[in-house]
């Protein structure tokens, strides 16, 4: 087992023919500092793409969001959908030497699941979707976990970035008193200095036990090529591309897409672009007076000029899509991907019918994320276009997502962060309004279909329940679904191998440098 | 003087006091929720439930009140919400950025603006008080923040002689440092010589006004000892004053600077807590910054009789 | 002499030159200040546009001409909250003293603790950023000032033989402050609004430009420079042009003060 584990991994560095330089450094933009070290624990985004190089769960996502195994040789799931077992696999050590044992997992698993811990993702593993009720280790190298009932999310959420991938660490990265001090993970990087506010550097895991083929999302062959990762926080985007071109930086994970024109026609600099996996959309709140008639909704959406919104807020990068499951995504159809042409006479027409006299609807927006705002003023100015007066309200980000939450809102430009399962890209804005008011569409028919969703093994019915909850959506429009976000990566050179992915935060096995 | 030093230090602590107490109860009057904007759009209200008992939140805002005060008293301004930082050292490392520029820049304004403003009143209605007034009321009226573009524009941009935006320590590189700070502190610069000389102008004419002036000047006192004996250092001690007022003023008006040029500072430090609801880091910033008005004023007060000589002679 | 002729001259034509801009934008702008195209963003000036577009397309000289409306507006309407507060405090704690002036003074004294834009912060973070709510938090931050003004005033006032033989008269306290005693303020307080006008308008820029001012999409020069700030490279400008209006309308503002100053209040300055 070890032997093949090793012949792999031979066969992947010859493969590669470029054999870690001692010397080697990468430096990757990051945009603010990371919250902590624990995974999932205390995080942002930037906190999961450091995390995800230092720690490993025992599955992780693959490059269209679906599960694949990472330190489980496999997943055996029982016919009742009840039982998983994980074999783990054999030859993964952690940073300090140990072999990875089933009590480790179990030690992880039981520390996430305790409420001290504020793990992100631990009350989705006790929802009623999906209820976690045992782990257990019936030899050193099996790990089994029960649920509740069957459950589609289950794996999703121990692969999910956000949840920190439920990483395996040593259970020396803990104090004596049981307080997090820093990871001791099997991943490609070890942790090496976080200098607050200013870098977060990991170094090659010299040891690592890399999984033969290809890299896939945080799947796959994960083989660190650099003997250092520097993160270095440079807030400011327009420093940001300044010193990509000054050569003070190697990956520029995220430029925005006004100065890809630029960066494209540098010789010497490359754009990988991607679709991420996040929503912008404009929400409406179905328990307004004027807005509860789907009429008004429906002459509202047909007002949008979808293609060209998108074009103009993207500058190009981005199609788009009237689904909230992402182009990218395993589950997207191309019935999902259609997108009704704008009709201005019918949009006045429905307008008519609904009641509408001239009244301002407000839009609310933002100033934080520049694609909300534009998406406000584009969404203003298209609907005054049929006739729809509209004002903007630009409140401050926590305000915004204050009023978000409470449902206290009419229209608004908002953007939901990147969901991995397409149950959740429903679940997301779909939900009973009395006791959730964030969610837009309080149907209690489509909500059992997508509890339906999460119980559901079967890929293939998956997919035809979502495309009859996206044929309810273009009916009933409680939320208008305009796109996915595209990241821009940009590499000079000398940087080979990188590539953008669904989730904005950058990953750096794979990628070497080559003077 | 050091019975002086601490009654004033005493004195100052109930308008500190009342400084606190505003700063937490009005802070929580705004909307929005810091562990809602740490957890963002796919917020659970059971993890909103628990990230704000972790937070200390779910308390009642008087127990909330009562704990941040002894916590206080114990010097211990506790943990950004956001980043887990101590509040403390956070504010120590980010005042001394904006220190460095501030007190930079009032150094060379005053030392420009203080000598021009006392000449143009000495020579009061020539072209050079004429020339020396219109530069001040110019310099006075351009926005900090445009100035700071402006010259961003040039010479960052068009020029490339100055790094158009990030920050790097003395400690680190001080060669390299004294390029990021150079373009704010021109900037903070110019706008305050354009106040300083005005201030300076209208004391040192008060002063020349006056008739111990007109006496020495009768009595055959050469001009030039006239002046640098006794008109400038007694129109120096008012003008001292106001420099005390200006540097209160630019630590309010500093975050506008730190987002042109993107420093690191504490203005920035204070209006990216706002937006994040950053509570104690908030509370924190606003009682240094009050601390170091009061102490700014106290200095003044203090170095007062230094430079008027009526005074020392009370 | 020749300088406070000058003043008025330069000054008066100035502020007089951004009103007249302003109240031309109230009847006509060449386009709509808020109306987008998105086919032509970020347009060097034209015949068309004569400063050209901004990154949503709209025109920037009418944005600057709505800039201007809203600017003064807000200004105008802030330095009369100031004042009206600020008066009302000022005559309170100088004419009736006692404690009175000891509470007021000590309020007054905590809210000058602060530098006027960092109030207006904190204030504008509970108001929440509005046009109603620049005018309150400045009005408010500004009050203060106007307060020990006029206290200050009062003080000296209250004390000369008039106000005593109104009183001497049988005339209510009530009469004798707003007959004898307010009308003897006005001088440095008209002083003091001038120069008022251009700190407020100088703090409502800088607010918009930190993202708490007058919310888009309506055009004020400061969220104007603060949007044109990513684009400094290829529209340069885009920033340069509001700030420019900024600095004309804080000159007149300046020189007007230092012409009415050198007017009604000779002592000073001069």
């Amino acid at each position: 087992m070890k032997f093949r584990t090793a012949l792999a991994a031979l066969a992947t560095a010859c493969a590669l023919a470029a054999p870690a330089a001692a010397q080697d450094l990468l430096r990757i933009r990051m945009n603010a500092d990371i919250r902590s070290t624990d995974p999932g624990v205390n995080r942002d985004a930037n906190t999961d793409g450091i995390a995800w190089h230092i720690v490993e769960g025992l599955v992780a996502l693959r490059d269209d969001a679906t599960v694949a195994q990472m330190l489980a040789e496999r997943v055996d799931v029982s016919p009742d959908g009840l039982t998983y077992t994980f074999p783990l696999r054999a030859g993964v050590r952690f940073h300090n030497g140990q072999a990875l044992t089933s009590a480790d997992v179990a030690f992880a698993m039981q520390r996430y699941m305790r409420r001290e811990t504020n793990w992100r993702c631990r009350a989705d593993l006790d929802s009623a979707a999906t209820r976690l009720t045992a782990v257990e280790t019936p030899d050193d190298r099996t790990v089994v976990m029960r649920l509740e009932k069957p459950s589609a999310l289950f794996l999703t959420i121990l692969a999910r970035p956000d949840c920190g991938q439920a990483g395996i660490w040593h259970r020396d990265s803990l104090n004596a008193d049981g307080s997090w001090r820093a990871p001791i993970g099997t991943g490609p990087f070890r942790l090496g200095e976080w200098r607050r506010g200013q870098f977060v550097e990991l170094t090659r895991f010299a040891d690592y036990a890399a999984l033969p083929g290809e890299p896939t999302g945080l799947a796959g062959n994960k083989t660190p090529l650099v003997e250092r990762v520097r993160f270095t926080i440079i807030p400011d985007e327009a420093a940001s591309r300044a010193a990509l071109i000054a050569g003070n930086i190697d990956i520029l994970p995220d430029a925005r897409s006004r100065d890809l024109p630029d960066l494209r026609a540098r010789p010497g600099f490359s754009v990988h672009s991607a679709p991420s996996m996040d929503l912008q959309t404009v929400l409406m709140q179905t328990r307004d007076p004027l807005l509860q008639d789907v009429r008004m909704r429906r002459a509202i959406a047909l007002a949008l000029d979808v293609p060209e919104l998108v074009r103009a807020v993207s500058e190009g990068g981005s199609r788009p899509s009237r689904s909230p499951i992402p182009p990218g995504s395993a589950f997207n159809t191309p019935a999902m991907l259609e997108v009704p042409p704008r009709d201005l006479a019918q949009a006045r027409r429905l307008a008519q019918e609904a009641g509408y006299r001239g009244q301002k609807l407000r839009i609310i927006t933002t100033r934080r994320y520049e694609a909300f705002y534009e998406i406000a003023v584009v969404v203003q100015d298209m609907l005054k276009e049929a006739g729809i007066e509209s004002e903007l309200e630009v409140l401050e980000w926590a305000t915004q997502l204050d009023r978000y939450s409470r449902g206290d809102y009419q229209m608004m430009a908002f953007g939901f962060s990147a969901r991995l399962d397409p149950s959740l890209s429903f679940e997301m804005f779909t939900g009973p309004k009395a006791t959730q008011p964030r969610k837009a569409w309080d149907n209690p028919a489509v909500q059992a279909m997508l509890d339906q969703t999460m119980a559901e093994g079967d890929p293939a019915r998956r997919r035809s329940l979502f495309e009859a909850m996206q044929a309810r959506l273009m009916e009933e429009v409680p939320i208008i679904a305009l796109y996915s976000s595209t990241t821009h990566g940009v590499t000079p050179r000398h940087v080979q191998g990188y590539r953008s992915w669904a989730v904005d935060a950058p990953r750096a096995w794979g990628v070497r440098i080559v003077r | 003087m050091a019975l002086y030093v601490l009654k004033r230090l005493l004195a100052a602590i109930p308008t500190l006091l009342l400084v606190a107490a505003s700063v937490f109860f009005l802070m929580r009057l705004i909307p929005g929720d810091p562990a809602l904007l740490v957890l963002g759009d796919a917020a659970t209200p059971e993890a909103i439930a628990d990230l704000r008992a972790s937070m200390g939140l779910d308390r009642t805002l008087p127990v909330q009140f009562a704990l941040w005060l002894s916590q206080l008293l114990g010097g211990d301004l506790g943990f950004s919400i956001t980043s887990g930082e101590a509040v403390g050292p956070l504010i120590l490392d980010r005042f001394g950025v904006t220190a460095a520029i501030v007190l930079a820049a009032v150094a060379i304004a005053v030392l420009l603006a203080v000598p021009a403003g006392m000449l143009a009143a000495w020579k009061q209605g020539s072209w050079g008080d004429i020339a020396a007034v219109s530069l001040a009321t110019l310099l006075l009226s351009i926005p900090s923040f445009w100035l700071g573009l402006i010259l961003l524009l040039v010479f960052g941009l068009k020029l490339g002689w100055v790094p158009v935006v990030g920050y790097v320590t003395f400690a680190e590189n001080p060669w390299a440092a004294l390029h990021y700070i150079l373009l704010p502190i021109a900037t903070l610069a110019l706008v305050e010589i354009g106040v300083l000389i005005r201030m300076a102008r209208a004391s040192t004419i008060e002063v020349l006004r006056l008739d111990y002036i007109a006496h020495a000047r009768a009595k055959g006192v050469p001009e030039s000892r006239v002046l640098l004996r006794h008109a400038f250092p007694n129109a120096f001690a008012p003008t001292l004053t106001l420099v005390g007022l200006v540097l209160g003023n630019l630590l309010g008006g500093i975050a506008v600077i730190e987002t042109v040029f993107t420093l690191p500072g504490l203005g920035r430090l204070l209006v990216d807590a706002i937006f994040a609801r950053d509570y104690p880091v908030i509370q924190g910033v606003m009682l240094f910054i009050a601390l170091v008005y009061v102490s700014v004023n106290l200095a003044v007060d203090l170095l007062y009789p230094v430079f008027d000589p009526r005074v020392a002679a009370e | 002499m020749m300088r406070l002729r000058l003043n008025l001259v330069i000054g008066g034509t100035l502020m007089g030159a951004v009103l007249a801009l302003a109240v031309l934008a109230l009847a006509w702008t060449p386009y709509d200040p808020t109306r987008t195209n998105l086919r032509r963003r970020l347009r060097p000036p034209s015949a068309d546009y004569w400063l050209g577009t901004d990154e949503f397309g709209r025109d920037v000289a009418s944005r600057l001409m709505a800039g201007a409306v809203t600017s003064l507006g807000v200004a105008a309407a802030t330095v009369l909250v100031a004042l009206a507060i600020g008066i009302a405090i000022g005559l309170a704690s100088g004419f009736l003293r006692g404690w009175v002036d000891r509470v007021l003074g000590a309020v007054n004294d905590t809210l000058l603790a602060f530098p006027g834009i960092l109030l207006a912060l904190g204030l504008l973070a509970v108001i929440g950023p509005s046009r109603s709510g620049i005018v309150l938090a400045l009005g408010l931050a500004y009050a203060p000032t106007v307060a020990r003004v006029v206290r200050g005033s009062v003080l000296s006032i209250r004390e000369r033989e008039f106000v005593e033989a109104s009183r001497a008269l049988g005339n209510s306290e009530a009469y004798t402050l707003l007959r004898h005693v307010l009308p003897h303020t006005a001088a440095p307080v008209t002083v003091l609004a001038t120069s008022l006008f251009g700190w407020v308008i100088l703090s409502e820029s800088a607010l918009s430009f930190l993202g708490l001012g007058v919310p888009p999409p309506a055009a004020t020069w400061g969220n104007m420079l603060a949007s044109a700030r990513p684009f400094m490279q290829e529209a340069p400008l885009l920033s340069i042009a509001p700030g420019a209006l900024i600095a004309i309308c804080l000159l007149g503002a300046n020189l007007l003060g230092d012409a009415l100053r050198d007017l009604l209040d000779p002592r000073d300055g001069a």
